[in-house]
């Protein structure tokens, strides 16, 4: 069953599309940023901002098999649908590490060919980066398995994390850091909650997701 | 020896009924399972597959829920719909999937590739309807069950196509296995079935064997409650 959530993975044009821009999206952002200062702490955090393509792959796990139906095959197979969420949390995360994993190969190897020299430092960030992509990706399979409209699913993730973050953020004030986005920066150690509290809490927003939908995969007629 | 067994089998979407009160046995052999567009047909084959959550009522396979089934895919073959693909898959990468989620041998893929005599890397995306429906027949047959139910199998098979269909359920049956076959083409299912149910309007209209005069029957059976 996880096999073939791995090869569902592997034979998707998308996925391929995503870890291919994500590579060109590191490479711009840390080459834009050593040029100005040297600042290659800042510049590795950029493998936090892959964690929005992690999302999108946890949500193509979910919502796509909707999208293209391919969902029946899939409950036809494994009428146990609670095995199937599992092996497409594990399937997303782990494709979710991968993303992580790349991109900080990117990261790492831009930001040496700019000159920079690689401190401590960048090496917490970069591993909080790979946790972002992880735990953004299993919310993505969660979120996905929620809202099984891919289109709707993709939509509420970038425009939670382009514009209503912020604004919630500027609503609930200091409890702002506790949001995924701003979590997935503290995990890098850029501020807010000390770095293993953003894991926790961002764990916890994943689990949370997951159960929602898994719960609501169990109940739903599949017509 | 398998029958598929549904009882008092209801469901009700919102303030509509599409399936009321079904019970009926199909036993081995070839059964068309006939109606009008909207009597319930696939929603009731959708409940015997586990997809859909019946309202009232229960349909099993040989005794078991189709959850509860140790082997699903050895005991019941299915096909649906024929949009069920992605895109960019092709034929054989759409089968791997379904074996290894299955369990079954991955050895079978081009076994029933060869079968439906399909190319294997060509994506699906390029298919005709009729090598849609016949990747679904592949995937139907993965693991050799002993139970097909096939939605509209017909669709878009040209006439050597058709005839193949025919003859494999023909042989399948004649091996014991039962086969429920749903179609809007009465002189089709006329020449393939033993028993026909007829539905209208999500109620049984009539089980039995295939009645003499097959299209006027099904006209009178399901007219009855358009009245």
């Amino acid at each position: 069953m996880i096999r073939a959530e791995f090869r569902k993975l592997s034979t998707a044009r998308s996925t391929w599309l995503l870890l291919g821009i994500a590579q060109l999206v590191v490479i711009g952002g840390v080459s834009g940023l050593l040029q100005k200062r040297d600042d290659p702490r800042g510049a590795v955090a950029h493998v936090g901002l892959v964690a929005l393509f992690s999302l999108l792959l946890g949500i193509l796990t979910t919502a796509g098999e909707y999208r293209h139906r391919t969902i029946t095959d899939t409950f036809l197979a494994v009428p146990h649908r609670g095995r199937v969420m599992a092996a497409k949390l594990v399937a997303g995360t782990a494709g979710g590490l991968v993303f992580g994993l790349v991109a900080s190969l990117t990261a790492l190897v831009t930001t040496v060919l700019w000159g920079a020299q690689l401190s401590a430092g960048v090496w917490r960030t970069v591993a909080g980066g790979i946790g972002w992509n992880v735990l953004f990706a299993a919310l993505g399979v969660g979120l996905g398995a929620l809202i099984t409209n891919l289109m709707a699913a993709v939509t509420a993730a970038l425009a939670w994390l382009a514009l209503v973050e912020g604004i919630v953020a500027q609503l609930i004030g200091d409890a702002g850091k506790w949001l995924p986005f701003a979590l997935g920066t503290s995990l890098e150690g850029r501020g807010g909650p000390a770095p293993w509290s953003a894991a926790l809490a961002l764990t916890a927003y994943a689990v949370a997701f997951a159960a929602v939908g898994t719960a609501a995969t169990l109940r739903r007629d599949i017509t | 020896m398998t029958d598929i067994c549904l009882e008092g089998l209801t469901k009700n979407f919102g303030a509509a009924t599409a399936v009321r009160n079904l019970s009926v046995t199909v036993t081995p052999g070839v059964t068309g399972f006939l109606g009008p567009n909207g009597a319930g047909k696939t929603t009731t084959l959708r409940m015997l597959l586990g997809l859909v959550r019946p309202t009232a009522g229960a349909a099993t396979i040989g005794g078991h829920r189709y959850a509860d089934l140790p082997h699903p895919r050895r005991t019941v073959g299915a096909l649906l719909d024929a949009t069920g693909l992605h895109p960019g898959r092709s034929g054989r990468q759409h089968l791997r999937i379904s074996a290894e989620a299955s369990g079954l041998p991955v050895a079978r893929v081009d076994e029933v590739l060869d079968m439906v005599e399909l190319p294997p890397a060509q994506r699906v995306k390029t298919y005709s309807l009729g090598m849609r429906q016949r990747l679904g027949l592949a995937t139907a047959l993965l693991g050799d069950p002993a139970v097909l139910v096939l939605d509209e199998p017909g669709n878009g098979l040209d006439p050597a196509g058709m005839a193949w269909l025919r003859r494999l359920l023909r042989d399948r049956a004649a091996a014991g296995a039962t086969v429920l076959i749903s179609s809007h083409v009465l002189a089709e299912i006329a020449q393939t079935v033993d028993r026909v149910v007829i539905l209208s309007a999500g109620s049984l209209r009539y089980a039995g064997s295939v009645p003499a005069g097959l299209e006027d029957a099904y006209l009178r059976f399901t007219e009855e409650v358009a009245r």
